[in-house]
């Protein structure tokens, strides 16, 4: 098996929509509970800032490839950069009128198993709150969200 | 040779409804025919019953018998696909439905696709691609309260290429 996270979801909105609740730091505080930060150009540095304010960073990383609506591609870094970086590429598919085919990769996460086992949970609670928030404007509080039963 | 697996393939997601809600969408016809490509279950809902997904023409598409029903958390049966000829011969997987409490007004919802015999592993790409497909469907009924049908994915060429091997 490769050591890739994929997580797809299909979201009853437009590719501008599905992009902007990625990439505006106000949209993804309210699904996320961070804030990412970045001018998302093509070797522009991200930060994936916690959403208390503190403005403390919890990722970082540099934009690979940025085709906004469609295509986003940045690498993911613990910012004491005490392992390697993996990657993560979003790529927003209109798959029908008004319904889009979000495919979340998480890859190059073979240095770093913890990253791996703390993002195939994360991933799939970050979406799926993600897709409630730009179908219905409202979210949960991801923190509250437990991972086991 | 046909490389075989026994890969399970597994799709998480957290909706905002409760178990019981939840429960009725995956075993009531009214509401799978609206999140699962029109098909609508039917059921007799006890471990050793039948489990069938019907077309909306009213063929059948899937059968199985229930191995665990304990609503309105764990619904467990196996599968078979008796409305493709072309992967008619294949053994059964098995599927779970998982319900579990997340926290206040949201549930985990845990879909398991099990493979006890190998199968193909060029057929993997079919649940994978179907199921993300079926379940945010079934996200948005609940959340939202009326979903526009989402169409089927065409499947892998991998998966097509077999089904074509199989008389497709």
């Amino acid at each position: 098996m490769s050591n890739a996270f994929v997580y797809v979801t299909y979201i009853y909105a437009t590719p501008q929509k599905v992009w902007d609740a990625i990439t505006k730091p106000e949209f993804a505080h309210k699904y996320w509970m961070h804030y990412n930060v970045s001018d998302w150009k093509k070797g522009s540095r991200w930060e994936h800032q916690n959403g208390d304010h503190s403005g403390k960073v919890m990722i970082d990383g540099t934009v690979l490839e940025s085709d906004p609506p469609r295509r986003l591609v940045t690498t993911w870094t613990r910012p004491d950069k005490s392992k390697e970086p993996s990657r993560v590429t979003y790529d927003i598919a209109e798959y029908n009128p008004g319904l889009v085919c979000l495919t979340v990769t998480h890859d190059q996460l073979e240095h770093d198993p913890g990253m791996a086992e703390s993002v195939s949970g994360g991933w799939p609670k970050v979406l799926s709150n993600l897709k409630s928030f730009v179908e219905t404007g409202k979210a949960e509080n991801i923190w509250l969200i437990k991972n086991k039963g | 040779m046909a490389k075989l697996t026994t890969e399970p393939t597994i799709y998480v997601t957290y909706i905002a409804t409760t178990p019981e809600k939840c429960w009725q969408a995956l075993t009531d016809a009214k509401f799978s025919a609206q999140y699962f490509f029109g098909q609508k279950i039917e059921g007799d809902w006890r471990e050793g019953g039948k489990i069938r997904y019907r077309t909306a023409d009213g063929g059948e598409h899937i059968e199985g018998e229930i191995l665990a029903c304990d609503p309105p958390r764990l619904l467990r049966f196996t599968w078979r696909i008796v409305g493709m000829p072309a992967l008619r011969h294949l053994p059964d997987c098995i599927v779970s439905y998982r319900l579990e409490a997340a926290g206040e007004g949201v549930i985990r919802l845990t879909m398991l696709e099990e493979h006890p015999e190998g199968i193909d592993q060029r057929l993997l790409g079919g649940g994978r691609s179907g199921w993300p497909a079926i379940l945010s469907g079934l996200k948005s009924l609940l959340e939202t309260g009326a979903v526009p049908k989402i169409t089927p994915p065409t499947p892998p060429q991998e998966m097509l290429d077999y089904m074509k091997e199989h008389g497709a």
